[in-house]
């Protein structure tokens, strides 16, 4: 059975709504970043990259990064349509993917959630705080032009609304920002899948109420 | 014809070397991020995210992100074998694209070069910088234990290749590092193709 190294409520929880999509059995296990245990040896001989989400397939071999995680899963589940067929759409799939991955996440959230871990000094938390909020209100604000009036990213359901949904979670509750309208309707109609219902139960959060 | 917006020396270049790999006709708009251009209205009008590498394509559609371009690229070149076709390989190259992006380019390098965006605090400098070398010695050395026996990070040349490239660009030509011995070996290879050799001139590092 394949294995999800996860921590509650970060990208992981992309790679998870996606395996609950699919309908795959598989196991987990929490890697705890709050007390580093990426980079404990054990995990370390996992995954070197002292990451989640890492992806631990039957045969062994490990998958490490949100896109391609989700790329394998897509691909190797077509009974699930999470991935657009013709190679437009996605490759605006995986635009998506990789600005919520290095630019929304990486730049902005990264800042905004621990901006001790880009200085030590408490008197420069504000600042960094603050321009990673810029960062990803300005990408919602990208993303949202992207969403449209569309129930979904590009079209029908995809692995991107899956990406978007960890930092509509994130950003919603977990610092509180307002999002576009239109996003913020996109996450509700995110919580409403039964899968994303799953995901969050397996990782011990409460769907929220509206 | 297709426009590629770039900037010299930035990640764009392993768009610009994966344009002459495929050998068909292509513009490129130069953009001088030393006055700031990608900020500037007329290209926040074709790119609002304010970034290299924009593709402009034939119809006039603009594609943003190094990895999705790529794909576009290698997708729609079929002929140039610049992707595996099979799901296993196309995974793994996201894989590759995607730490170079994320990780070793957004968490790593921008902590080196732009430093003042994470805090203007100039004595938290030096130790910002640090962790960023910290993330790429890392990223770096993992890429080379990929590499161990292969000429290529996929086993056949690919744009996985490419991403690893501007990053040998930064690491040798910009910041003055050493490479590890695979790595190294990578970027000598790299260097004697046509297409990289096109790229480097253009810019300047021929």
């Amino acid at each position: 059975m394949p294995k999800l190294y996860y921590w509650p409520a970060t990208c992981s929880i992309t790679v998870r709504v996606i395996l609950e999509e699919t309908g795959l059995s598989y196991e987990d296990e929490a890697v705890d970043l709050g007390a580093k245990k990426q980079q404990s040896p054990e995990f370390l001989k996992v995954n070197p990259k002292a990451k989640v989400p890492a992806y631990l397939r039957d045969d062994g071999s490990l998958i490490t990064e949100v896109p391609a995680i989700a790329l394998w899963l897509a691909l190797t589940n077509p009974d699930a349509n999470l991935l657009a067929s013709d190679y437009e759409t996605r490759v605006r799939t995986l635009e998506i993917f990789d600005y919520i991955a290095g630019t929304i996440h990486m730049q902005g959230a990264a800042r905004a959630w621990r901006p001790g871990s880009f200085s030590e000094t408490e008197a420069a938390h504000d600042a960094i705080r603050a321009r990673g909020k810029d960062i990803v209100m300005r990408g919602l604000d990208i993303l949202s032009q992207t969403l449209g009036d569309k129930d979904w990213l590009t079209g029908s359901y995809s692995i991107a609304d899956a990406s978007l949904f960890f930092i509509e979670y994130w950003a919603r509750e977990k610092v509180g920002y307002q999002m576009p309208a239109n996003i913020e309707a996109h996450y509700h109609r995110m919580l409403g899948r039964p899968a994303v219902q799953r995901a969050l139960a397996r990782e011990g959060l409460v769907v929220p109420a509206f | 014809m297709p426009t590629l917006c770039h900037a010299a020396g930035t990640c764009s270049m392993g768009i610009h070397v994966i344009l002459e790999e495929i050998g068909k006709p292509y513009e490129i708009r130069k953009m001088d991020f030393a006055n700031q251009a990608q900020y500037k209205p007329d290209f926040m009008a074709i790119n609002p995210k304010s970034k290299v590498p924009t593709l402009i394509r034939d119809d006039g559609s603009v594609l943003t992100e190094w990895p999705a371009i790529a794909m576009f690229l290698a997708l729609s070149n079929p002929d140039k074998k610049l992707v595996p076709t099979d799901i296993e390989g196309m995974v793994r190259a996201q894989e590759a694209m995607a730490y170079c992006t994320a990780t070793l380019h957004m968490q790593g390098w921008t902590r080196i070069w732009r430093t003042v965006t994470y805090t203007e605090i100039e004595s938290e400098h030096p130790k910002i910088k640090a962790r960023g070398k910290e993330i790429i010695d890392k990223g770096i050395a993992i890429f080379d234990k990929q590499l161990t026996g292969k000429d290529w990070l996929l086993g056949d040349f690919s744009i996985a290749d490419c991403a690893l490239y501007f990053l040998e660009v930064w690491f040798v030509e910009r910041g003055n590092l050493a490479l590890p011995a695979n790595i190294a070996a990578h970027y000598e290879r790299m260097k004697q193709r046509p297409s990289v050799q096109a790229s480097r001139k253009y810019d300047g590092f021929a």
